[in-house]
C-alpha cells in the first residue's frame, strides 16, 4: 500500500521557478468531507454494477444448463450473505442511478438535435420518470403480475 | 498497457457510460425480483420458473435486453473501480488494475454473450 | 453606521526564505458585517500585519486573481460574504497548487497545461478581408458562451480530485476552454484538439466529481464541457478511420 499517496504535482511547473515553493496539498476536505464521500460512494457503487451483471450471467448460465440448474440458483439466493449483499445492491443501485440522472443534464450541449434542451429540472423529472416506470413495469412484468 | 487503455479509452468510455446508464435502469429490476423476490421467496414459483425464464430470456427482445444489462453494467462497474483507486492515490499502479477491471468486464462480456448465444443453439 | 463584529482569522504563512513548511497565524479583528472575505484580508495587511502576502486586483468576480481556499472551500474571496461564516475563519493557499507565499500560489504549471489545448480559432485559410466578416447565428453563440465565462480563476483545479492524483492531467478550466472553441462555428481544429483531448492526463482522465463545476464562481460548467467533450471525442474518433485529415490548420 505504499503507493497509496497522492502525488500532487499537477500544478508544478516543468521547469523549477526562480523562487522557492511549499508543495501542494490535495484539497482540505478530501476525501471524508464536503461531496467527496457521495462522489467517492458513487464510484464505489460501480462494485454493484459488476457484481449484479455477473450474477446475471450465472442466472442465465444456469438457464442454459437446465432446469436443475436454475432452481439452485434461485435457492442460492436464500443465503442470508446474498440476501444482504442484495439489499446493500438494491439501495446503491438505485441511489447510484438517480444521482446519474440528477448530474446528466448538466452533461447535455445547449442543443439536441434541432431542439434547444429542456430545462433541467424538466430532464431530470422525464430521467426520475423513466426510472421508476422501468422499475415498476419490470418489476409487475418479471414477477409475473403483468402478461 | 498503459497505452494500450489509452488508445482504447474512447470505446471503454463508450461500454462504460451506456454500462451506468443500462445498468442503473435495469439491474435495480433484477436485483429486486430475482435476487430479492426469489431468495425470499416472495415472488411465486411460476413467475420464477425455469420455462417462463427461459421463454422470456430465448425471446428476441428478451436475449437483447438481459444482454445489454449483463455485457455492459461491467464495464461501467470496471471503470468506476479503476478510477475509484486512482482517486485513492493508486495511479502508480494504473497499468495492473486496469488490466485487472477491464479484463474482468472484458471475460464478463465473453460470457454473458456466450451464455445467451448458448440458449438459441 | 452598522455594528462592528469580532472574528478570528487563521491564516497560512509560508515565508520561502525561511520557513521549510507552510504554518499558519491567527488575527482577531473586528468587520464590518457587510464585508467579504478579501475585505477583511485587506484589513489585515494595511492595519495589523504589512508582511501578509495574497493575490487581488479588481474586487468584483472578474479579474479571477484572489481564489484561496475558506474553510476548506476554494473560494472567489472577493465573492465571499464574512457573513456565510462563524467566528472563526480559516484561510489557506488554493490547494493542489505550489505555494510561493502564503496565500499566493505558482500560477506557472497551469499556464503551462492551458497552451496545450489550443485556446484559439484555428483556421486552415486564412479569410481574406474582401470576404467579409464570419457570421455566427445567436443559437451558434449560444452552444458556447456558457464555457467562454471562464476568468482563470482556478478554483476548479483546486477542487478537483483527478488534479491531486494525476500529474498530466490538464484539469477542468483548461479542457473547458478546449471544448469551447471545438463548439465555436467560427473554429476549423476541432480534430487537432480532440487528438490532444484523447492523449494522456486529457478529457478521459475526468472521473466527473463535478467538484470543479460545484466551486466555479461564473457557472461555467467545466465538468459539463468535458462529458460533452468526450461524447463528441468518440464520434471523432470513431470518423477518424473514415475520413482522412491534414494537420493543416493553425
Amino acid at each position: 500500500m505504499s503507493e497509496l499517496r497522492p502525488r500532487v504535482d499537477a500544478m508544478k511547473p516543468r521547469a523549477p521557478m526562480p523562487t522557492r515553493t511549499a508543495d501542494p496539498r490535495p484539497p482540505d476536505k478530501f476525501p471524508s468531507r464536503g461531496r467527496y464521500p457521495s462522489y467517492l460512494a458513487f464510484g464505489a457503487c460501480g462494485a454493484f454494477l459488476l457484481l449484479s451483471a455477473q450474477l446475471l450471467i450465472r442466472g442465465v448460465w444456469a438457464l442454459g444448463d437446465g432446469e436443475a440448474a436454475w432452481d439452485a440458483y434461485i435457492v442460492s439466493f436464500g443465503h442470508p450473505v446474498y440476501l444482504a449483499y442484495h439489499v446493500a445492491a438494491f439501495i446503491g443501485l438505485t441511489w447510484f442511478a438517480l444521482r446519474l440522472f440528477r448530474l446528466f443534464p448538466a452533461t447535455q450541449p445547449n442543443r439536441m438535435g434541432p431542439m434547444k434542451r429542456p430545462a433541467d429540472a424538466v430532464l431530470v423529472a422525464g430521467l426520475y420518470g423513466v426510472f421508476f416506470t422501468v422499475l415498476a413495469v419490470g418489476t409487475l412484468f418479471l414477477g409475473g403480475a403483468l402478461l | 498497457m498503459k497505452t494500450l487503455m489509452l488508445k482504447l479509452e474512447p470505446v471503454i468510455w463508450l461500454l462504460f457510460s451506456g454500462g451506468m446508464m443500462i445498468g442503473g435502469l435495469l439491474l435495480p429490476v433484477f436485483v429486486l425480483v430475482v435476487a430479492l423476490g426469489g431468495g425470499l421467496g416472495v415472488v411465486g414459483g411460476e413467475a420464477l420458473g425455469y420455462d417462463r425464464m427461459l421463454a422470456l430470456v430465448t425471446h428476441p427482445i428478451g436475449s437483447l435486453v438481459v444482454l445489454a444489462a449483463m455485457a455492459l453494467p461491467v464495464w461501467g462497474g470496471a471503470h468506476h473501480l479503476r478510477h475509484l483507486w486512482i482517486d485513492f492515490g493508486g495511479l502508480g499502479s494504473d497499468s495492473l488494475v486496469g488490466f485487472l477491471c477491464y479484463g474482468t468486464a472484458l471475460a464478463s462480456s465473453i460470457a454473458a454473450i456466450l451464455a445467451v448465444v448458448r440458449l438459441h443453439a | 453606521m452598522s455594528e462592528k463584529l469580532k472574528k478570528t482569522f487563521i491564516v497560512t504563512r509560508f515565508d520561502p526564505d525561511k520557513d521549510e513548511v507552510p504554518k499558519t497565524q491567527t488575527y482577531e479583528i473586528e468587520v464590518e458585517p457587510d464585508w467579504k472575505i478579501l475585505d477583511a484580508l485587506n484589513h489585515i495587511k494595511d492595519t495589523v500585519d504589512p508582511t501578509l502576502s495574497h493575490r487581488w486586483s479588481c474586487r468584483m468576480a472578474v479579474c479571477g486573481s484572489c481564489g484561496m481556499t475558506v474553510n476548506g472551500e476554494p473560494k472567489l474571496t472577493c465573492k465571499d460574504p464574512l457573513s456565510s461564516y462563524g467566528d472563526t475563519i480559516e484561510i489557506s493557499p488554493l490547494a493542489n497548487f505550489p505555494i510561493v507565499r502564503d496565500l499566493v500560489v505558482e500560477l506557472e504549471g497551469f499556464m503551462e497545461k492551458f497552451q496545450e489545448v489550443k485556446p484559439w480559432i484555428m483556421v486552415a485559410k486564412e479569410r481574406a478581408v474582401e470576404e467579409g466578416t464570419t457570421r455566427q447565428s445567436p443559437e451558434e453563440l449560444a452552444d458556447f458562451k456558457g464555457f467562454s465565462m471562464c476568468i482563470n480563476c482556478m478554483l476548479c483545479y483546486s477542487a478537483c480530485p483527478v488534479v491531486s492524483n494525476e500529474p498530466e492531467f490538464l484539469g477542468p478550466a483548461a479542457l473547458a476552454l478546449g471544448h469551447r472553441y471545438n463548439q465555436d462555428t467560427r473554429d476549423e481544429g476541432s480534430h487537432v484538439r480532440n487528438a490532444v483531448f484523447r492523449d494522456e492526463g486529457a478529457i478521459f482522465s475526468c472521473s466527473f466529481a463535478n467538484e470543479c463545476s460545484e466551486v466555479c464562481p461564473k457557472n461555467v460548467n467545466p465538468s459539463g464541457a468535458i462529458q460533452q467533450a468526450k461524447l463528441a471525442n468518440v464520434i471523432d474518433w470513431a470518423t477518424s478511420f473514415v475520413v482522412k485529415r491534414g494537420e493543416d490548420v493553425s
